[in-house]
């Protein structure tokens, strides 16, 4: 039962329930409460993780009780590396500008996939890259730098 | 008929050479950045705004409305294809649209939705036409209590909204709401959950929930397996809705444009409002409710008709009470100042050529949206025979991009990464993203409303049963209540 | 080999520096402009923004290109700002916030000495409307029922520390009535709450209310500025009407990051001046309601001093707190 419980669909859920709504509750301690009449900012907060909270124990519970294993498997790999592309862009865009920062973005989150063939993301990144400065700079005429220094500002 | 002759009146200003231009320019340019998440209509007309100095009235309005409904038109393409909401109120449409793309049936998908969304936008516009200072006048009559008694029947009736489990997806709007409540709350002043960070002072954006909890969720579990993965059938079964498909659409379109209409008008709730009002309507009555969610044309047509009845209503507080209801109305109310005019009551008399042509110019501008739209179906289906791994790396940058144009600030992206792993955590786990972003939406709108509500009646809860509007939604949630639950009690509820 | 490398490096480091000094005595500006603007697009900020700009950049013979940052009353802005070149290509909407931030919020950045200012835009005030439902035609009259109704009368405003809420505290402080305050998320919601009779009065936007006030809709009391309104020059100021001293104005102003040099503050100065003289943007923005100002740099210096310490006085007086 023990090692199962770890992928329990529910015992994890709630588990997560738990967390977010025990911390909700916790940081809302800084807020004034109030009184339900008159509510405080703090009032709605504190309700809201404690009723998540509730919840989460309830689905925790029912985990326990089913036991049953999750099937399928975690993607940490792509997940890691999507995010990562993410981050990775809104990191370089302001720094370094949009070009490179769409170009490393693409690279990180086509290695995310399943195969990942030089060529192919190279040509992706070209194409894209382009098709970004000519819509977003120049046609949306949104400010973002293309390079560092350069904007294409008409 | 006064009526009558008034919209030939205007038949005639919106056809003139100019003004078809200039309508055309604004809904061709309101899909693209409908398409787009983050970029919306606000940022376009705001950059668009000096250029309509040099115009006249007439076909600067035409061109700033057109991109504000055009937009609507455009964000629902993305939802359907790759579970991209381009606007708030197309995250309903991904439920069962992006289902249906998946099950190769996107061209009567997207076809469904312009289809739909152009009705809708008939109707609405018809009836700024007829009712538009009464239905002006019907959002007055809206008050703190009102929304407040709304806002808890749709919440009470978002556990419609869940497929599977009941229980999680009612955590699941309690976690919504606890992400609505980060940022300053109204009432008091005070930043909740920013954790010292400005940039949440302001709260979590909804591109960055969407994105990440739809978008950045589902690219993941598409890629999580080693096997790969058909995430779009090879079999497309035919562009256009079959005769059963627009027998399924009919009514749930009506419906849709309806509850859309209704709440365009309400300043504050717009067309997201209506489009998940309209799903949870739909899916309560429908004869199977379990189609929902794995691709039911009604779940496409009738979120797709609300949007856009509510985007042609919400045009009615800016036009008839001269007061802009949102950011977007505020930039064309200040486009029309700059030329002079000045909107309100007396504006249908006093500028019969910019209202009625304006009316006229929102029916062309529909009618263009759909001739643009049916044969772009094919195209959008074409694309998505793309090889997976050239188009989710794709999907993530107009992700990046979006994210960062809402305030031009990489912590937006950095935030969207987070909420995606969340997101892929909690698909993981069958919990539904869609009651979630119910939770988001609704969520501050009922706590501001129920404190100020309280406030202005000093404490005396009786207000919520005494002003007629807000007894007749109370008296709604309870019978939804007891609906729900007497079922429940009676047997098991078979995960609908 | 090495050895013309090292010139090769030497001659390109000469070169680069000198043109680098030369760009610095070049005529400014040689690119485009940005222009900060603390809030999302939409706001009255924004949209005064985006009226001066086309004519700036006539002016100046380069673009001036809007960029939006919101957040925390234009504090987002203000933080990334202070951080930039001090080279004029860079430059800043100021707006009340930027008075009042101080006492609300801990700020990263020193709001009078990160920045070099360059002018006063604009400066508008507010109008004291009240709904038909409440019996009161005048300032006096609306004190005097105030006081026999303590705690009974709501206001409306856009939102905590927002110019309506804070003119509705200060006009409190000055005649010690007490009003309940109803903050809304913006204008818009808290005008319609005001045209429904949700709340009784409102410190609104002179365009947006006026037209309500002159079809009867409202009632116009009074003009919260020093002097009344050239758009309704047959409604007084609060001040005249029985609360001497009362002032409250919403300005709108431009900075440049500290250390600019003096030349360009001078020509962003007088190119920004000469464009708030132009018949269209001095036509534009009395449309939206802001009467142009454009002074001097010491002027506009000494005039934000003198808010942030006032304002920080009420913020404190009317107990609002921020973070």
């Amino acid at each position: 039962m023990k090692p199962d419980l770890w992928n329990n669909r529910d015992f994890l859920a709630g588990l997560l329930f738990i967390v977010l709504g025990g911390l909700a509750v916790a940081l809302a301690r800084d807020y004034p409460i109030g009184s339900t009449m008159r509510m405080g900012p703090g009032y709605f907060p504190t309700v809201l993780g404690g009723i998540l909270f509730l919840f989460g124990v309830y689905v925790l519970l029912r985990g326990f009780r089913s036991g049953e294993k999750m099937k399928g498997e975690w993607g940490y790999r792509p997940l890691a590396l999507i995010a990562f592309s993410i981050v990775l862009f809104g990191f370089l865009l302001d720094r370094v500008g949009m070009i490179p920062a769409i170009v490393a973005m693409l690279f990180a989150a086509a290695a995310a996939g399943r195969e990942f063939r030089l060529k192919e993301v190279l040509l992706l990144a070209v194409v894209m890259t382009a098709f970004s400065a000519v819509v977003f700079s120049y046609g949306l005429k949104l400010p973002y730098p293309l390079l560092p220094g350069v904007w294409w500002i008409s | 008929m006064d009526i009558l002759n008034n919209l030939i009146f205007g038949f005639g200003v919106a056809f003139s050479l100019e003004n078809l231009a200039y309508c055309f320019a604004g809904v061709a340019l309101g899909t693209l950045v409908g398409v787009l998440p983050g970029i919306g209509p606000l940022v376009t007309i705001a950059m668009l705004f000096p250029i309509t100095f040099h115009l006249p009235a007439v076909p600067a309005i035409i061109m700033l409305a057109g991109i504000f409904y055009g937009a609507q038109y455009g964000g629902s393409t993305t939802a359907i294809l790759v579970n991209l909401p381009g606007e708030t109120a197309s995250a309903v449409t991904c439920i069962d649209g992006y289902q249906m793309a998946r099950q190769g049936r996107a061209g009567p998908a997207l076809a469904t939705a312009a289809l739909a969304s152009f009705f809708a936008g008939c109707v609405g516009t018809l009836l700024i036409a007829l009712a538009g200072p009464t239905l002006g006048e019907w959002a007055l009559k809206f008050g703190a209590a009102e929304y407040t008694s709304l806002m808890l029947m749709a919440l009470v009736a978002s556990a419609v909204m869940t497929q599977g489990d009941a229980v999680k997806g009612l955590a699941m709007v309690a976690l919504g709401l606890l992400i609505g409540v980060v940022g300053v709350d109204v009432n008091s002043g005070m930043a909740r959950y920013s954790f010292g960070i400005p940039e949440l002072v302001d709260g979590v954006g909804f591109t960055v929930v969407a994105v990440g909890l739809f978008a950045v969720a589902e690219i993941v579990v598409n890629l999580e397996s080693k096997e790969a993965r058909e995430v779009y059938t090879g079999k497309v079964t035919g562009l256009m809705p079959t005769a059963r498909d627009l027998k399924d659409a009919a009514w749930p379109t009506v419906r849709g444009t309806a509850v859309g209409a209704c709440f365009g008008v309400l300043p504050g709730t717009g067309p997201a409002l209506s489009s998940f009002a309209t799903y949870m309507l739909e899916k309560k009555i429908a004869k199977d409710p379990s189609r929902f969610g794995r691709g039911a044309i009604e779940g496409v047509a009738a979120p797709e008709a609300a949007n856009n009845a509510a985007a042609q209503t919400a045009f009615i507080p800016m036009l008839t009470l001269g007061i802009p209801a949102s950011a977007t109305m505020a930039v064309m109310l200040a486009a029309l100042t700059m030329q002079g005019i000045a909107t309100g009551p007396q504006v249908m008399l006093d500028k019969p050529d910019l209202f009625w042509g304006l009316i006229a110019s929102m029916w062309i501008g529909n009618f263009l949206l759909l001739i643009l739209n049916l044969p772009l179906v094919g195209v959008w289906v074409k694309l998505l025979t793309v090889p997976y791994r050239w188009l989710f790396p794709s999907v993530i940058l107009f992700c990046c991009i979006g994210n960062y144009s809402v305030s031009n600030n990489p912590f937006d992206v950095y935030l969207c990464a987070v909420i995606g792993v969340l997101g892929y955590v909690l698909v993981k786990l069958e919990c539904e993203p869609a009651p979630l972003l119910l939770g988001y939406v609704l969520g501050p709108l009922l706590e501001e409303n129920l404190r100020r509500a309280l406030l202005i009646a000093r404490g005396d809860p009786t207000v919520f049963f005494t002003r007629p509007i807000s007894l007749a939604f109370m008296v709604a949630t309870v019978l939804i209540l007891v609906v729900m639950v007497v079922p429940a009690a009676r047997g098991k509820r078979h995960g609908t | 080999m090495q050895d013309s490398h090292i010139t090769r490096l030497l001659a390109l480091t000469l070169l680069v520096s000198s043109a680098h000094a030369a760009l610095a005595q070049a005529p400014y500006p040689v690119r485009p402009i940005r222009f900060i603007v603390g809030f999302p697009p939409g706001g009255t900020n924004d949209i005064l923004a985006r009226v001066l700009a086309p004519k700036l950049s006539e002016n100046l013979g380069q673009q001036v290109v809007i960029e939006n940052r919101g957040g925390a009353n234009t504090a987002i802005a203000s933080e990334m700002f202070v951080r930039m070149p001090p080279d004029g290509y860079t430059i800043i909407m100021n707006a009340p916030g930027h008075a009042t931030n101080p006492a609300l919020l801990k700020l990263n950045f020193d709001s009078i000495n990160d920045f070099a200012f360059v002018t006063l835009l604009a400066e508008s005030q507010n109008l004291l409307v009240v709904h038909p439902s409440l019996p009161v035609d005048s300032v006096k009259a609306l004190i005097t029922l105030s006081k026999k109704r303590p705690g009974e009368i709501n206001y409306g405003s856009s939102g905590i520390g927002a110019t309506p809420h804070l003119s509705g505290e200060l006009f409190k402080y000055m005649t010690g009535i007490k009003w309940v305050h109803v903050p809304y998320k913006g204008g818009g919601p808290g005008l319609i709450a005001l045209l429904s009779g949700e709340v009784s009065l409102y410190f609104g936007n002179v365009p947006t209310v006026i037209r309500q006030a002159r079809d009867g809709k409202l009632r116009a009391l009074a003009t919260t500025g020093p002097k009344r309104t050239p758009a309704a020059p047959d409604i007084p100021t609060v001040a005249e009407s029985g609360v001497p001293g009362y002032e409250v104005t919403t300005f709108y102003g431009m900075a440049a990051p500290a250390r600019t040099p003096r030349a360009i503050i001078d020509r962003l100065n007088s190119e920004t001046v000469r464009a708030l003289n132009s018949p269209e943007v001095r036509e534009r923005l009395q449309g939206l309601g802001a009467d142009p100002v454009g002074n001097t740099p010491e002027q506009y210096t000494a005039f934000m001093r003198n808010e942030i310490a006032k304002w920080g006085k009420v913020i404190k007086a009317a107990g609002i707190k921020g973070e």
